[in-house]
């Protein structure tokens, strides 16, 4: 285990960028849910854009802070050079990132709970699997940055990969949830709906194939040259 | 102007990473809107009709591939300062306007290639396969026309934007502002989708092309918020979404400009 | 810690040959690594500090092979090594930013940084800057960090990539004593196309020209290279056009040359003492092109 002064370092590596995103999303949402019908918003679309802050805004922000994981390390031949592998330095900050994402999307939940919108997202679960709402679609894109980041070793190329996906899913919902294998891979179930009973296994497929995904980034991410030679930002 | 616009273009079309993106997303576009892409038509007259095979062609195309345009192109001015070559572009005796000027048609221009590429060459197909040589005029009218005028607004925000924040909550919110901006439908909230104002909107389709659906006018959407930005679709309003992005992309390129004057001061 | 190589050999993707059957045997010690830009140095230096991997050939460091993984792993934690370019963050303190990469040495204990840290500010005299943040450092102050973070781990090799770059005199001066000092019973691999900073800091060499090692030894050998070789010129009239012009210096109504030549460059050309310089000089115009 690595002393708490390294993952404080890590904290402050991540950037004020990738880490601004997820408490300034929870804050908008707060202020929503408080205003909303003072701005003449109607509850069921309060509701509607509450949720979807959680299951599209946040994954979208965390996937995007993956992919831009290299490529903006000003100090990455350095980095490459010491004792420690880059690639546990990568995934620190992967962990510091999405460790805090997960914190606000847990305060952000506790605001849909709190003020009982989930009662008007219609199929939205309960109890603890409220927080599958966000974190499925957030690891399975986060996941996504990380491979196409290491594969590409170009931040511009895996943030737009993770763009073009998400916008995909957004716009071809009809499409992707006609076909079952697609529809077990859609990020939005919750929010676009998805056939009864598959809410779940969506859940879970998406949580389980984000591992092959991180699983496939590893060798890549082990490779100095490969990072070296990639596209600075 | 000139030398900065075909430095720009070369340095933008010959990165591999641009083409490899591309032809990923292409190739998910082809798939998640078969069978509408084969046919060029998202009814069942099955695109008989060149003109609106190309119209379609052209919604198709503006409705993901403007998000990888857009992203590609949001490292570019940054790029200059990260590398230290603003220093000396600024110290060169070429006007600073013109030479983002320069910069910025030659990096749209070449990060545009591939959509072009996409539509003309799916127009040479339509052309081959359904045996009309006329698809060809209309895809050299659609895509100036339709096309363009997004591109080139798109192109300018994408470029400046990254002066102001940093590239990784730009690149999130121009996500956001395309989803939210010109693809959700219009009376889902109060949204700048289907106005004057929208990127990819289908003034041009219905206002100078003359195409219609089941006789419905384009523009007001029933009970949504910003009608008074979707007048109804005629030659004129057509003529003025263009004029609209071509300001907004000027506006937006001073803007720039000042703002690095001042950085310079 | 030794450094043997051979038959190391680099090609990058695209064809692009940057060392050619390099065979090279360093021993403890300042050892200079001279090169014209593009000769292959980074490439070398950076093959050696683990991070790209050879295309055939062996590198044996301290006995450890640097293309497997442990062998890497074990130079890797007797290495020190300040790249060309020295990326930093310049959201940091000089201290911040050595205690960040101290961890990532391994160096976990803090009272154990904090000590450390502290000594190498003070051997790099940066000792009443370090809690300014680098973003406000001049080059000369990043290189002295950049030495700082190398020596960190109190390595065995130390690697440093063009350091002189871009300092002033001054500077330069400081940095290459500096060097010296730091040589003692590691290995100091100084790479560099500045000509004077290995004059001034090595008895031993090897020259880089194309990919190519062309030269290995003492500095004297290479010094003997330009024997007979060096001449200067006074002229009022044109420049000698055979050798290569190393200087030229107005002198009264006309000019003085210094020229490296085989033969005299002119009837009145005065055979001179030879330099470093000449010598690597005279070494370039011998070597076999590419």
């Amino acid at each position: 285990m690595k002393p708490l002064d390294l993952w404080a370092h890590e904290l402050r590596r991540t950037g004020p960028a990738a880490l601004a995103g997820p408490p300034a999303l929870v804050l908008l949402m707060a202020l929503l849910s408080m205003f909303g019908a003072w701005l003449g918003s109607r509850e069921s679309t309060t509701a509607f854009m509450l949720a979807g802050a959680l299951e599209m805004a946040m994954p979208l922000i965390t996937g995007m802070a993956a992919a831009s994981s290299l490529g903006r390390d000003h100090a990455v031949e350095l980095q490459l050079t010491l004792p420690v592998s880059y690639r546990s330095t990568v995934l620190r900050r992967l962990a510091v990132m999405a460790g805090w994402t997960g914190l606000c999307a847990a305060a952000g939940s506790a605001v849909l709970t709190l003020g009982g919108w989930w009662a008007l997202v219609p199929g939205a679960p309960s109890g603890l699997a409220v927080q599958l709402v966000w974190l499925a679609p957030a690891l399975w894109l986060a996941a996504l940055g990380l491979l196409a980041s290491a594969a590409f070793g170009s931040a511009v190329a895996a943030t737009t990969t993770v763009a073009f996906v998400w916008i995909t899913e957004q716009v071809a919902t009809e499409t992707l949830q006609s076909v079952p294998a697609s529809r077990l891979f859609y990020l939005f179930a919750t929010m676009r709906g998805t056939v009864p009973g598959d809410w779940t296994a969506n859940r879970v497929v998406l949580l389980c194939t984000a591992v092959p995904l991180i699983a496939a980034a590893w060798p890549l991410l082990g490779r100095p040259e490969r990072i070296l030679g990639g596209e600075k930002e | 102007m000139i030398a900065t616009l075909r430095y720009e273009f070369l340095m933008q079309i010959r990165r591999p990473i641009m083409w490899i993106v591309y032809g990923l997303t292409y190739i998910t576009l082809v798939a998640v809107f078969w069978p509408a892409y084969r046919t060029l038509s998202f009814t069942d007259d099955g695109g008989h009709d060149p003109k609106l095979a190309m119209l379609t062609s052209a919604k198709l195309i503006m409705v993901l591939l403007p998000i990888v345009y857009g992203c590609l192109i949001a490292d570019r001015l940054i790029r200059d300062r990260r590398l230290g070559v603003a220093t000396i572009m600024d110290a060169s005796p070429a006007d600073p306007f013109g030479r983002l000027t320069g910069k910025y048609l030659g990096v749209c221009a070449a990060t545009a290639v591939p959509i072009a590429l996409a539509f003309f060459g799916r127009a040479v197909v339509y052309a081959m396969t359904e045996g009309k040589v006329e698809a060809l005029a209309w895809s050299v009218a659609v895509f100036p026309t339709a096309v363009l005028p997004g591109l080139a607004f798109l192109g300018a925000l994408a470029l400046a934007g990254p002066l102001l924040m940093p590239p990784l909550p730009f690149r999130v919110l121009f996500v956001a502002y395309w989803f939210w901006g010109n693809l959700i439908p219009a009376d889902m909230m109060p949204t700048l989708s289907h106005t004057i104002f929208a990127a990819s909107n289908e003034y041009v389709a219905y206002g100078l092309f003359g195409q219609t659906f089941e006789g419905l006018a384009y523009g007001p959407w029933p009970d949504a918020a910003l009608n008074a930005l979707r007048p109804v679709a005629s030659p004129a309003v057509a003529v003025l979404w263009m004029g609209v992005m071509v300001a907004l992309t000027i506006a937006i390129l001073l803007i720039t400009r000042l703002h690095a004057a001042r950085s310079e001061s | 810690m030794r450094i043997q190589i051979s038959q190391l050999t680099k090609t990058y993707k695209g064809g692009v040959h940057a060392l050619k059957g390099i065979d090279l045997d360093v021993p403890t010690g300042m050892y200079g690594l001279l090169g014209s830009n593009g000769a292959g140095k980074t490439t070398l230096m950076r093959t050696l500090a683990g991070l790209l991997r050879p295309t055939s050939g062996t590198v044996r460091l301290g006995g450890h092979d640097i293309t497997t993984q442990d062998g890497r792993l074990a130079v890797q934690r007797a290495l020190g090594y300040l790249p060309q370019d020295l990326g930093v963050y310049p959201d940091l303190t000089a201290r911040r930013f050595l205690d960040y990469i101290a961890l990532l040495k391994g160096i976990d204990g803090r009272s154990d940084r904090r000590r450390r840290i502290g000594e190498l500010l003070e051997v790099v005299a940066l000792g009443e800057h370090a809690d300014r943040r680098l973003k406000g450092y001049s080059g000369g102050m990043l290189r002295r960090v950049g030495i700082a973070q190398a020596l960190l781990n109190n390595p065995r090799l130390l690697i440093v990539d063009e350091p002189t770059t871009g300092l002033d005199p001054e500077e330069r001066i400081r940095f290459r004593t500096l060097l010296s000092h730091l040589a003692g019973d590691r290995t100091v691999l100084l790479s560099t196309h500045i000509v004077e900073d290995v004059a001034q800091t090595c008895q031993s060499l090897a020259v880089l020209a194309r990919g190519r090692l062309v030269f290995q030894g003492h500095v004297g050998e290479l010094v003997a290279r330009a024997y007979r070789q060096v001449w200067t010129v006074t002229t009022s009239g044109t420049a000698p056009s055979t050798g290569r012009i190393v200087a030229a210096l107005p002198h009264g109504a006309g000019m003085r040359y210094r020229v490296v030549a085989p033969v005299p460059p002119a009837p009145a050309a005065e055979p001179a003492e030879p330099t470093l310089e000449d010598g690597y000089l005279a070494l370039m115009e011998a070597a076999p092109p590419a």
